[in-house]
Protein backbone atom coordinates (compact mmCIF):
# COMPACT_ATOMS: atom_id res chain seq x y z
CA UNK A 1 0.00 0.00 0.00
CA UNK A 2 2.90 2.32 0.82
CA UNK A 3 4.11 1.40 -2.62
CA UNK A 4 1.00 2.71 -4.26
CA UNK A 5 0.79 5.87 -2.21
CA UNK A 6 3.90 7.23 -3.96
CA UNK A 7 2.44 6.30 -7.35
CA UNK A 8 -0.83 8.14 -6.50
CA UNK A 9 1.14 11.16 -5.29
CA UNK A 10 3.20 11.16 -8.51
CA UNK A 11 0.17 10.98 -10.77
CA UNK A 12 -1.52 13.59 -8.57
CA UNK A 13 1.40 16.00 -8.91
CA UNK A 14 1.57 15.64 -12.68
CA UNK A 15 -2.20 16.11 -13.05
CA UNK A 16 -2.07 19.13 -10.74
CA UNK A 17 0.72 20.77 -12.74
CA UNK A 18 -0.92 20.15 -16.07
CA UNK A 19 -4.45 20.95 -14.86
CA UNK A 20 -3.42 24.24 -13.24
CA UNK A 21 -1.52 25.32 -16.34
CA UNK A 22 -4.75 24.95 -18.34
CA UNK A 23 -7.32 26.17 -15.82
CA UNK A 24 -5.53 29.18 -14.29
CA UNK A 25 -4.85 31.05 -17.57
CA UNK A 26 -8.60 30.69 -18.33
CA UNK A 27 -9.77 32.32 -15.11
CA UNK A 28 -6.96 34.83 -14.57
CA UNK A 29 -5.72 37.28 -17.18
CA UNK A 30 -2.38 38.15 -15.49
CA UNK A 31 0.28 38.21 -18.19
CA UNK A 32 3.30 36.10 -17.12
CA UNK A 33 5.61 38.27 -19.24
CA UNK A 34 4.46 41.68 -17.99
CA UNK A 35 5.31 43.38 -14.67
CA UNK A 36 2.34 43.65 -12.32
CA UNK A 37 3.91 45.33 -9.31
CA UNK A 38 7.16 46.38 -7.62
CA UNK A 39 10.13 44.03 -8.23
CA UNK A 40 11.26 41.43 -5.65
CA UNK A 41 8.20 41.57 -3.40
CA UNK A 42 8.11 38.71 -0.90
CA UNK A 43 5.21 36.20 -0.97
CA UNK A 44 3.78 38.04 2.08
CA UNK A 45 3.78 41.42 0.32
CA UNK A 46 2.35 40.13 -2.95
CA UNK A 47 0.45 36.88 -2.41
CA UNK A 48 0.66 34.08 -3.17
CA UNK A 49 4.30 33.84 -4.32
CA UNK A 50 5.64 37.39 -4.64
CA UNK A 51 7.23 39.03 -7.69
CA UNK A 52 10.51 38.50 -9.55
CA UNK A 53 13.34 40.92 -10.35
CA UNK A 54 11.24 42.57 -13.08
CA UNK A 55 8.07 42.76 -10.99
CA UNK A 56 6.32 39.88 -12.74
CA UNK A 57 3.91 37.67 -10.77
CA UNK A 58 5.82 34.51 -9.75
CA UNK A 59 2.65 32.45 -9.19
CA UNK A 60 1.42 33.15 -12.73
CA UNK A 61 4.83 32.36 -14.19
CA UNK A 62 5.14 29.06 -12.28
CA UNK A 63 1.64 27.99 -13.31
CA UNK A 64 2.13 28.91 -16.97
CA UNK A 65 5.47 27.07 -16.82
CA UNK A 66 3.54 23.89 -16.03
CA UNK A 67 2.70 23.69 -19.71
CA UNK A 68 6.01 24.73 -21.26
CA UNK A 69 8.71 22.40 -19.93
CA UNK A 70 6.45 19.33 -19.49
CA UNK A 71 4.92 19.92 -22.93
CA UNK A 72 8.28 20.53 -24.57
CA UNK A 73 9.65 17.33 -23.03
CA UNK A 74 6.60 15.42 -24.24
CA UNK A 75 7.21 16.55 -27.83
CA UNK A 76 10.92 15.73 -27.46
CA UNK A 77 10.10 12.26 -26.12
CA UNK A 78 7.73 11.60 -29.02
CA UNK A 79 10.53 12.54 -31.44
CA UNK A 80 12.97 10.25 -29.62
CA UNK A 81 10.58 7.30 -29.52
CA UNK A 82 9.51 7.67 -33.16
CA UNK A 83 12.98 8.22 -34.63
CA UNK A 84 14.81 5.82 -32.31
CA UNK A 85 12.05 3.21 -32.30
CA UNK A 86 11.67 3.13 -36.08
CA UNK A 87 15.45 2.87 -36.56
CA UNK A 88 15.58 0.13 -33.91
CA UNK A 89 12.71 -1.74 -35.55
CA UNK A 90 14.33 -1.51 -38.99
CA UNK A 91 17.70 -2.65 -37.58
CA UNK A 92 16.21 -5.58 -35.69
CA UNK A 93 13.91 -6.84 -38.44
CA UNK A 94 16.22 -6.36 -41.43
CA UNK A 95 19.41 -7.61 -39.79
CA UNK A 96 22.51 -7.91 -41.98
CA UNK A 97 24.47 -4.86 -43.13
CA UNK A 98 21.63 -2.40 -42.45
CA UNK A 99 21.52 -3.55 -38.82
CA UNK A 100 25.28 -3.15 -38.51
CA UNK A 101 25.24 0.33 -40.07
CA UNK A 102 22.42 1.54 -37.79
CA UNK A 103 24.10 0.11 -34.68
CA UNK A 104 27.46 1.58 -35.66
CA UNK A 105 25.93 5.00 -36.37
CA UNK A 106 24.05 5.11 -33.07
CA UNK A 107 27.12 3.94 -31.15
CA UNK A 108 29.16 6.72 -32.74
CA UNK A 109 26.57 9.29 -31.72
CA UNK A 110 26.61 7.79 -28.22
CA UNK A 111 30.30 8.71 -27.98
CA UNK A 112 29.04 12.27 -27.48
CA UNK A 113 27.27 12.64 -24.11
CA UNK A 114 23.54 13.29 -24.68
CA UNK A 115 23.57 16.77 -23.20
CA UNK A 116 26.54 17.84 -25.36
CA UNK A 117 24.95 16.34 -28.47
CA UNK A 118 21.80 18.34 -27.72
CA UNK A 119 23.91 21.48 -27.21
CA UNK A 120 25.65 20.85 -30.52
CA UNK A 121 22.27 20.66 -32.25
CA UNK A 122 21.21 23.92 -30.58
CA UNK A 123 24.48 25.44 -31.80
CA UNK A 124 23.57 24.34 -35.32
CA UNK A 125 19.98 25.60 -35.24
CA UNK A 126 20.35 28.70 -33.09
CA UNK A 127 19.15 29.17 -29.48
CA UNK A 128 15.33 29.05 -29.38
CA UNK A 129 12.80 26.96 -27.42
CA UNK A 130 11.86 25.03 -30.57
CA UNK A 131 15.46 24.07 -31.27
CA UNK A 132 15.87 22.99 -27.63
CA UNK A 133 12.92 20.61 -28.10
CA UNK A 134 14.31 19.22 -31.37
CA UNK A 135 17.81 18.94 -29.91
CA UNK A 136 16.65 17.05 -26.83
CA UNK A 137 14.45 14.77 -28.96
CA UNK A 138 17.06 13.93 -31.60
CA UNK A 139 19.91 13.97 -29.06
CA UNK A 140 18.36 11.07 -27.15
CA UNK A 141 17.39 9.10 -30.27
CA UNK A 142 20.71 7.14 -30.66
CA UNK A 143 20.35 5.75 -27.13
CA UNK A 144 16.76 4.80 -27.84
CA UNK A 145 17.80 2.95 -31.01
CA UNK A 146 20.03 0.69 -28.94
CA UNK A 147 17.45 0.10 -26.19
CA UNK A 148 14.50 -0.54 -28.50
CA UNK A 149 16.55 -2.79 -30.78
CA UNK A 150 17.41 -5.02 -27.80
CA UNK A 151 13.73 -5.13 -26.78
CA UNK A 152 12.63 -5.98 -30.35
CA UNK A 153 15.30 -8.65 -30.75
CA UNK A 154 14.14 -10.43 -27.59
CA UNK A 155 10.75 -11.02 -29.20
CA UNK A 156 12.18 -11.74 -32.64
CA UNK A 157 14.21 -14.62 -31.26
CA UNK A 158 11.17 -16.31 -29.70
CA UNK A 159 10.16 -19.67 -31.11
CA UNK A 160 6.73 -18.54 -32.31
CA UNK A 161 8.32 -15.88 -34.48
CA UNK A 162 10.64 -18.47 -36.02
CA UNK A 163 7.56 -20.64 -36.59
CA UNK A 164 5.79 -17.70 -38.22
CA UNK A 165 8.76 -17.12 -40.54
CA UNK A 166 8.69 -20.84 -41.42
CA UNK A 167 5.02 -20.43 -42.33
CA UNK A 168 5.97 -17.73 -44.79
CA UNK A 169 5.36 -14.48 -42.88
CA UNK A 170 7.32 -11.53 -44.22
CA UNK A 171 9.19 -8.91 -42.18
CA UNK A 172 6.51 -6.25 -42.04
CA UNK A 173 3.86 -8.79 -40.98
CA UNK A 174 6.11 -10.01 -38.17
CA UNK A 175 6.87 -6.46 -37.10
CA UNK A 176 3.22 -5.43 -36.98
CA UNK A 177 1.70 -8.69 -35.67
CA UNK A 178 4.33 -10.07 -33.32
CA UNK A 179 6.99 -7.56 -32.40
CA UNK A 180 5.08 -4.31 -31.83
CA UNK A 181 2.08 -5.79 -29.92
CA UNK A 182 4.37 -7.79 -27.64
CA UNK A 183 6.76 -4.95 -26.87
CA UNK A 184 4.35 -2.04 -26.45
CA UNK A 185 4.36 -2.22 -22.63
CA UNK A 186 8.13 -2.31 -22.49
CA UNK A 187 8.30 0.56 -24.99
CA UNK A 188 5.89 2.57 -22.85
CA UNK A 189 8.03 2.14 -19.76
CA UNK A 190 11.18 2.98 -21.77
CA UNK A 191 9.43 6.08 -23.09
CA UNK A 192 8.45 7.11 -19.56
CA UNK A 193 12.06 6.80 -18.40
CA UNK A 194 13.07 8.81 -21.45
CA UNK A 195 10.53 11.48 -20.59
CA UNK A 196 12.33 12.04 -17.29
CA UNK A 197 15.60 12.43 -19.19
CA UNK A 198 13.99 14.75 -21.74
CA UNK A 199 12.55 16.88 -18.95
CA UNK A 200 15.91 17.10 -17.22
CA UNK A 201 17.57 17.90 -20.58
CA UNK A 202 15.04 20.57 -21.56
CA UNK A 203 15.18 22.39 -18.24
CA UNK A 204 18.99 22.14 -18.20
CA UNK A 205 19.30 23.67 -21.67
CA UNK A 206 16.83 26.44 -20.88
CA UNK A 207 18.64 26.98 -17.57
CA UNK A 208 21.82 27.54 -19.59
CA UNK A 209 19.98 30.26 -21.54
CA UNK A 210 19.73 28.23 -24.76
CA UNK A 211 16.00 28.96 -25.13
CA UNK A 212 17.12 32.43 -26.17
CA UNK A 213 14.17 34.44 -24.87
CA UNK A 214 14.65 35.23 -21.14
CA UNK A 215 11.05 36.39 -20.68
CA UNK A 216 9.30 33.02 -21.27
CA UNK A 217 7.71 31.62 -18.09
CA UNK A 218 9.73 28.40 -18.24
CA UNK A 219 11.02 26.72 -15.07
CA UNK A 220 14.66 26.36 -16.21
CA UNK A 221 14.75 30.00 -17.32
CA UNK A 222 13.22 31.06 -13.98
CA UNK A 223 15.73 28.94 -12.03
CA UNK A 224 18.57 30.70 -13.82
CA UNK A 225 17.05 34.14 -13.24
CA UNK A 226 16.66 33.31 -9.54
CA UNK A 227 20.39 32.66 -9.25
CA UNK A 228 21.10 36.38 -8.90
CA UNK A 229 18.80 36.68 -5.86
CA UNK A 230 19.60 33.69 -3.66
CA UNK A 231 20.26 36.00 -0.70
CA UNK A 232 17.48 38.58 -0.93
CA UNK A 233 14.78 36.45 -2.59
CA UNK A 234 15.72 32.74 -2.44
CA UNK A 235 12.19 31.63 -3.35
CA UNK A 236 12.75 32.87 -6.90
CA UNK A 237 15.15 29.96 -7.46
CA UNK A 238 13.68 27.49 -4.95
CA UNK A 239 10.13 27.43 -6.38
CA UNK A 240 10.97 26.54 -10.01
CA UNK A 241 13.77 24.26 -8.76
CA UNK A 242 11.32 22.33 -6.58
CA UNK A 243 8.79 22.17 -9.42
CA UNK A 244 11.43 20.69 -11.75
CA UNK A 245 12.69 18.20 -9.15
CA UNK A 246 9.20 17.04 -8.09
CA UNK A 247 8.22 16.49 -11.72
CA UNK A 248 11.36 14.42 -12.41
CA UNK A 249 10.83 12.37 -9.23
CA UNK A 250 7.16 11.78 -10.13
CA UNK A 251 8.02 10.61 -13.65
CA UNK A 252 10.80 8.36 -12.30
CA UNK A 253 8.32 6.79 -9.87
CA UNK A 254 5.80 6.24 -12.68
CA UNK A 255 8.48 4.66 -14.88
CA UNK A 256 9.53 2.30 -12.09
CA UNK A 257 5.88 1.40 -11.46
CA UNK A 258 5.28 0.70 -15.16
CA UNK A 259 8.30 -1.59 -15.39
CA UNK A 260 7.19 -3.43 -12.20
CA UNK A 261 3.83 -4.12 -13.83
CA UNK A 262 5.35 -6.03 -16.74
CA UNK B 1 31.85 -8.74 -28.20
CA UNK B 2 29.39 -11.54 -27.70
CA UNK B 3 29.67 -13.04 -31.15
CA UNK B 4 32.94 -14.90 -30.80
CA UNK B 5 32.99 -15.39 -27.06
CA UNK B 6 33.79 -19.09 -27.31
CA UNK B 7 36.85 -18.57 -29.45
CA UNK B 8 40.03 -18.46 -27.33
CA UNK B 9 41.95 -15.22 -27.88
CA UNK B 10 45.67 -15.04 -28.42
CA UNK B 11 46.57 -13.10 -25.31
CA UNK B 12 46.06 -9.81 -23.62
CA UNK B 13 47.98 -7.78 -26.20
CA UNK B 14 45.63 -8.75 -29.01
CA UNK B 15 42.62 -7.89 -26.85
CA UNK B 16 44.03 -4.50 -25.95
CA UNK B 17 45.10 -3.60 -29.48
CA UNK B 18 41.70 -4.59 -30.86
CA UNK B 19 40.08 -2.39 -28.25
CA UNK B 20 42.36 0.53 -29.19
CA UNK B 21 41.52 0.23 -32.91
CA UNK B 22 37.81 0.08 -32.04
CA UNK B 23 38.20 3.20 -29.87
CA UNK B 24 40.00 5.16 -32.59
CA UNK B 25 37.29 4.23 -35.12
CA UNK B 26 34.50 5.34 -32.77
CA UNK B 27 36.28 8.62 -32.04
CA UNK B 28 36.71 9.25 -35.78
CA UNK B 29 33.04 8.52 -36.42
CA UNK B 30 31.91 10.79 -33.60
CA UNK B 31 34.13 13.65 -34.72
CA UNK B 32 32.90 13.29 -38.33
CA UNK B 33 29.27 13.24 -37.20
CA UNK B 34 29.94 16.42 -35.21
CA UNK B 35 31.32 18.09 -38.31
CA UNK B 36 28.54 17.02 -40.67
CA UNK B 37 25.73 17.59 -38.16
CA UNK B 38 26.84 21.20 -37.69
CA UNK B 39 27.34 21.90 -41.40
CA UNK B 40 24.25 20.19 -42.76
CA UNK B 41 21.83 21.56 -40.15
CA UNK B 42 23.35 24.99 -39.67
CA UNK B 43 23.92 25.62 -43.35
CA UNK B 44 26.17 28.66 -43.51
CA UNK B 45 27.84 29.28 -40.13
CA UNK B 46 28.76 32.87 -40.89
CA UNK B 47 25.25 33.83 -42.05
CA UNK B 48 24.34 34.58 -38.43
CA UNK B 49 27.01 37.30 -38.35
CA UNK B 50 25.33 38.92 -41.32
CA UNK B 51 21.85 38.62 -39.85
CA UNK B 52 22.98 40.06 -36.51
CA UNK B 53 24.38 43.04 -38.39
CA UNK B 54 27.86 42.34 -37.05
CA UNK B 55 29.44 42.31 -40.49
CA UNK B 56 28.78 43.71 -43.94
CA UNK B 57 28.15 41.33 -46.88
CA UNK B 58 31.68 42.04 -48.15
CA UNK B 59 33.24 41.21 -44.80
CA UNK B 60 31.19 38.00 -44.58
CA UNK B 61 32.38 37.04 -48.06
CA UNK B 62 36.00 37.64 -47.03
CA UNK B 63 35.53 35.72 -43.78
CA UNK B 64 33.99 32.84 -45.69
CA UNK B 65 36.98 32.73 -48.00
CA UNK B 66 39.52 32.96 -45.17
CA UNK B 67 37.74 30.16 -43.27
CA UNK B 68 37.70 28.02 -46.40
CA UNK B 69 33.90 27.86 -46.37
CA UNK B 70 33.69 28.47 -50.13
CA UNK B 71 35.37 25.09 -50.76
CA UNK B 72 33.26 21.92 -51.27
CA UNK B 73 32.09 20.22 -48.07
CA UNK B 74 34.34 17.19 -48.57
CA UNK B 75 37.46 19.36 -48.90
CA UNK B 76 36.42 21.27 -45.76
CA UNK B 77 35.98 17.96 -43.94
CA UNK B 78 39.42 16.69 -44.96
CA UNK B 79 40.93 20.01 -43.89
CA UNK B 80 39.14 19.74 -40.53
CA UNK B 81 40.42 16.18 -40.00
CA UNK B 82 44.00 16.99 -40.94
CA UNK B 83 43.85 20.07 -38.71
CA UNK B 84 42.61 17.91 -35.86
CA UNK B 85 45.64 15.61 -36.25
CA UNK B 86 47.96 18.60 -36.09
CA UNK B 87 46.09 20.00 -33.08
CA UNK B 88 44.70 22.87 -35.16
CA UNK B 89 40.99 23.38 -34.53
CA UNK B 90 40.56 26.58 -36.53
CA UNK B 91 40.02 30.12 -35.27
CA UNK B 92 37.22 31.76 -33.30
CA UNK B 93 34.80 33.79 -35.41
CA UNK B 94 34.64 36.57 -32.84
CA UNK B 95 38.15 36.95 -31.48
CA UNK B 96 40.10 35.39 -34.40
CA UNK B 97 42.20 33.54 -31.82
CA UNK B 98 43.10 29.87 -32.40
CA UNK B 99 40.41 27.58 -30.94
CA UNK B 100 43.12 25.31 -29.48
CA UNK B 101 44.57 28.19 -27.46
CA UNK B 102 41.16 29.33 -26.21
CA UNK B 103 40.34 25.78 -25.10
CA UNK B 104 43.77 25.23 -23.50
CA UNK B 105 43.28 28.38 -21.40
CA UNK B 106 40.00 27.13 -19.95
CA UNK B 107 40.96 23.46 -19.65
CA UNK B 108 42.74 23.52 -16.24
CA UNK B 109 39.74 25.02 -14.43
CA UNK B 110 37.38 22.37 -15.84
CA UNK B 111 39.85 19.51 -15.34
CA UNK B 112 40.24 20.50 -11.69
CA UNK B 113 36.48 20.64 -11.19
CA UNK B 114 35.78 17.40 -13.07
CA UNK B 115 38.57 15.39 -11.39
CA UNK B 116 37.59 16.54 -7.90
CA UNK B 117 33.99 15.81 -8.86
CA UNK B 118 34.93 12.31 -10.00
CA UNK B 119 36.68 11.74 -6.66
CA UNK B 120 33.50 12.77 -4.84
CA UNK B 121 31.36 10.64 -7.16
CA UNK B 122 33.43 7.52 -6.39
CA UNK B 123 33.58 8.27 -2.67
CA UNK B 124 29.84 8.91 -2.32
CA UNK B 125 28.85 6.20 -4.83
CA UNK B 126 30.96 3.41 -3.29
CA UNK B 127 29.85 4.36 0.23
CA UNK B 128 26.15 4.44 -0.65
CA UNK B 129 26.41 1.28 -2.76
CA UNK B 130 28.25 -0.78 -0.13
CA UNK B 131 25.93 0.42 2.65
CA UNK B 132 22.80 -0.37 0.64
CA UNK B 133 24.11 -3.88 -0.20
CA UNK B 134 25.45 -4.56 3.29
CA UNK B 135 22.52 -3.31 5.36
CA UNK B 136 19.90 -4.12 2.73
CA UNK B 137 17.18 -5.08 5.21
CA UNK B 138 17.68 -2.19 7.64
CA UNK B 139 16.46 1.37 7.39
CA UNK B 140 20.06 2.57 6.97
CA UNK B 141 20.37 0.48 3.81
CA UNK B 142 17.07 1.76 2.49
CA UNK B 143 18.11 5.32 3.28
CA UNK B 144 21.33 4.80 1.29
CA UNK B 145 19.37 3.32 -1.62
CA UNK B 146 16.87 6.17 -1.73
CA UNK B 147 19.63 8.78 -1.43
CA UNK B 148 21.23 7.18 -4.48
CA UNK B 149 17.87 7.40 -6.26
CA UNK B 150 17.53 11.08 -5.36
CA UNK B 151 21.07 11.76 -6.58
CA UNK B 152 20.22 10.55 -10.09
CA UNK B 153 16.86 12.32 -10.20
CA UNK B 154 17.75 15.80 -8.97
CA UNK B 155 19.14 18.16 -11.60
CA UNK B 156 22.57 19.67 -10.89
CA UNK B 157 21.15 23.13 -11.58
CA UNK B 158 18.82 22.74 -8.58
CA UNK B 159 21.14 20.91 -6.13
CA UNK B 160 23.82 23.49 -6.97
CA UNK B 161 21.59 26.44 -6.13
CA UNK B 162 20.27 24.63 -3.03
CA UNK B 163 23.88 24.02 -1.94
CA UNK B 164 24.75 27.69 -2.51
CA UNK B 165 21.75 28.87 -0.47
CA UNK B 166 22.51 26.49 2.41
CA UNK B 167 26.19 27.42 2.27
CA UNK B 168 25.38 31.14 2.50
CA UNK B 169 23.05 30.49 5.43
CA UNK B 170 25.70 28.45 7.32
CA UNK B 171 28.38 30.97 6.41
CA UNK B 172 26.23 33.70 7.91
CA UNK B 173 26.28 31.87 11.24
CA UNK B 174 29.92 30.75 11.37
CA UNK B 175 32.69 31.90 9.06
CA UNK B 176 34.62 28.82 7.83
CA UNK B 177 38.38 28.94 7.55
CA UNK B 178 39.59 28.91 3.95
CA UNK B 179 36.04 29.24 2.68
CA UNK B 180 37.31 30.41 -0.68
CA UNK B 181 38.44 26.88 -1.57
CA UNK B 182 35.14 25.52 -0.27
CA UNK B 183 33.10 28.03 -2.27
CA UNK B 184 35.08 27.71 -5.49
CA UNK B 185 35.97 24.03 -5.59
CA UNK B 186 34.70 21.75 -2.81
CA UNK B 187 31.06 22.84 -2.99
CA UNK B 188 30.69 22.68 -6.80
CA UNK B 189 32.74 19.47 -7.08
CA UNK B 190 30.83 17.65 -4.34
CA UNK B 191 27.47 18.56 -5.88
CA UNK B 192 28.73 17.56 -9.33
CA UNK B 193 29.98 14.28 -7.85
CA UNK B 194 26.70 13.70 -6.03
CA UNK B 195 24.85 13.75 -9.36
CA UNK B 196 27.02 10.92 -10.72
CA UNK B 197 27.17 9.04 -7.41
CA UNK B 198 23.63 7.68 -7.71
CA UNK B 199 24.35 5.60 -10.82
CA UNK B 200 27.65 4.35 -9.36
CA UNK B 201 25.94 3.37 -6.09
CA UNK B 202 23.28 1.43 -7.95
CA UNK B 203 25.84 -0.53 -9.98
CA UNK B 204 28.00 -1.20 -6.89
CA UNK B 205 24.95 -2.53 -5.04
CA UNK B 206 23.72 -4.71 -7.93
CA UNK B 207 27.19 -6.02 -8.69
CA UNK B 208 27.91 -6.81 -5.02
CA UNK B 209 24.62 -8.66 -4.66
CA UNK B 210 25.49 -10.70 -7.74
CA UNK B 211 29.00 -11.65 -6.59
CA UNK B 212 27.73 -12.43 -3.10
CA UNK B 213 25.88 -15.38 -4.66
CA UNK B 214 29.18 -16.91 -5.84
CA UNK B 215 30.34 -20.28 -4.46
CA UNK B 216 33.57 -18.78 -3.11
CA UNK B 217 31.51 -16.50 -0.88
CA UNK B 218 29.71 -19.55 0.49
CA UNK B 219 33.13 -21.19 1.01
CA UNK B 220 34.32 -18.09 2.86
CA UNK B 221 31.23 -18.24 5.00
CA UNK B 222 31.91 -21.92 5.76
CA UNK B 223 35.39 -20.92 6.92
CA UNK B 224 33.72 -18.70 9.50
CA UNK B 225 34.43 -15.33 7.85
CA UNK B 226 32.00 -12.60 8.92
CA UNK B 227 29.45 -10.93 6.64
CA UNK B 228 31.14 -7.52 6.46
CA UNK B 229 34.57 -8.97 5.75
CA UNK B 230 33.18 -11.30 3.05
CA UNK B 231 31.49 -8.35 1.41
CA UNK B 232 34.45 -5.97 1.47
CA UNK B 233 37.30 -8.43 0.92
CA UNK B 234 35.91 -11.32 -1.11
CA UNK B 235 33.08 -9.77 -3.06
CA UNK B 236 34.13 -6.19 -3.73
CA UNK B 237 37.03 -6.86 -6.10
CA UNK B 238 35.16 -9.16 -8.48
CA UNK B 239 32.28 -6.69 -8.29
CA UNK B 240 34.44 -3.81 -9.49
CA UNK B 241 34.73 -4.23 -13.33
CA UNK B 242 31.18 -2.97 -14.06
CA UNK B 243 31.82 -0.12 -11.64
CA UNK B 244 35.00 0.83 -13.49
CA UNK B 245 33.25 0.88 -16.87
CA UNK B 246 30.43 2.96 -15.44
CA UNK B 247 32.90 5.37 -13.86
CA UNK B 248 34.45 5.92 -17.28
CA UNK B 249 30.99 6.71 -18.68
CA UNK B 250 30.34 9.00 -15.75
CA UNK B 251 33.68 10.75 -16.33
CA UNK B 252 32.38 11.87 -19.70
CA UNK B 253 29.01 12.85 -18.22
CA UNK B 254 30.85 14.78 -15.53
CA UNK B 255 32.31 16.83 -18.33
CA UNK B 256 28.78 17.57 -19.51
CA UNK B 257 27.80 18.23 -15.90
CA UNK B 258 30.53 20.84 -15.53
CA UNK B 259 28.64 22.92 -18.11
CA UNK B 260 25.82 23.35 -15.59
CA UNK B 261 28.02 23.52 -12.49
CA UNK B 262 30.17 26.26 -13.97
CA UNK B 263 27.07 28.29 -14.76
CA UNK B 264 25.59 27.81 -11.27
CA UNK B 265 28.79 28.74 -9.46
CA UNK B 266 29.93 31.33 -12.04
CA UNK B 267 33.20 29.44 -12.51
CA UNK B 268 35.26 29.92 -15.65
CA UNK B 269 35.92 26.83 -17.75
CA UNK B 270 35.10 24.82 -20.87
CA UNK B 271 31.41 24.59 -19.98
CA UNK B 272 31.00 28.37 -19.84
CA UNK B 273 33.01 28.59 -23.05
CA UNK B 274 30.67 26.15 -24.80
CA UNK B 275 27.53 28.01 -23.69
CA UNK B 276 28.86 31.42 -24.71
CA UNK B 277 30.14 30.12 -28.04
CA UNK B 278 26.70 28.65 -28.81
CA UNK B 279 24.91 31.84 -27.81
CA UNK B 280 27.28 33.89 -29.97
CA UNK B 281 27.11 31.46 -32.89
CA UNK B 282 30.88 30.92 -32.71
CA UNK B 283 30.72 27.50 -34.36
CA UNK B 284 34.47 26.64 -34.56
CA UNK B 285 34.71 26.74 -30.75
CA UNK B 286 31.52 24.70 -30.21
CA UNK B 287 32.63 22.18 -32.82
CA UNK B 288 36.12 21.89 -31.33
CA UNK B 289 34.77 21.41 -27.81
CA UNK B 290 32.29 18.71 -28.77
CA UNK B 291 34.90 16.90 -30.92
CA UNK B 292 37.27 17.01 -27.96
CA UNK B 293 34.57 15.69 -25.63
CA UNK B 294 33.90 12.80 -28.01
CA UNK B 295 37.59 11.91 -28.17
CA UNK B 296 37.86 12.19 -24.39
CA UNK B 297 34.84 9.94 -23.96
CA UNK B 298 36.12 7.20 -26.28
CA UNK B 299 39.58 7.34 -24.68
CA UNK B 300 38.24 7.07 -21.15
CA UNK B 301 35.91 4.26 -22.18
CA UNK B 302 38.79 2.42 -23.83
CA UNK B 303 41.03 2.85 -20.77
CA UNK B 304 38.22 1.59 -18.56
CA UNK B 305 37.89 -1.59 -20.62
CA UNK B 306 41.63 -2.16 -20.45
CA UNK B 307 41.58 -1.48 -16.71
CA UNK B 308 38.73 -3.98 -16.33
CA UNK B 309 40.93 -6.65 -17.97
CA UNK B 310 43.57 -5.89 -15.36
CA UNK B 311 41.19 -6.13 -12.41
CA UNK B 312 39.45 -9.28 -13.61
CA UNK B 313 41.78 -11.54 -15.64
CA UNK B 314 38.80 -13.73 -16.61
CA UNK B 315 37.56 -10.99 -18.96
CA UNK B 316 40.71 -11.25 -21.13
CA UNK B 317 39.54 -14.52 -22.62
CA UNK B 318 36.05 -13.54 -23.62
CA UNK B 319 36.51 -10.44 -25.72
Amino acid sequence: MRHHLSVFLSIGWLLLVFGMSIVVPMISDTNPRQPVSEPLLSPAQHPPLGTDALGRDVWTRIVHGGRISPGASLVATIITVLVGGIAGLIASSMGGWLDRVIVWLSNSFLAIPGLLLAMLLVAAMGPRLLTVILAVGFGAAPGFVRLSRTVFLQIREQNYVTASIALGANRSWIASHHILPNTKNQLLSLATTHYAWAFMGTTTLTFLGLAGDPSIPEWGVMLNAGRAHIIDAPWLALLPGCAISLTILAVHRLGAWLSEME
Amino acid sequence: MVSNSDRPSNGALATVSRRVIEGVLTAWAAVSLTFFALRLIAGDPVASLLSQGLASPDQVENLRRSLGLDAPLLIQYLKFLSGLFRGDLGTSLYTSRPVGTVIAEQLPATAQLALTGLGFALLIGLTLGVISAWKEETSLGQFAASTAGLATALPVAFTGILGLILYRQILGVMPILGHDVVRRLILPASLLGFASAGAIARVVQASLKETMKGPYILAARARGIGHGFRLLWHALRPALPPVVSLTALEAAFLFAGTVVTETVFSRPGLGRLLVTSILQGDYPIAQGLVALAAMFYTTSHMLADILAFTIDPRLRRVT
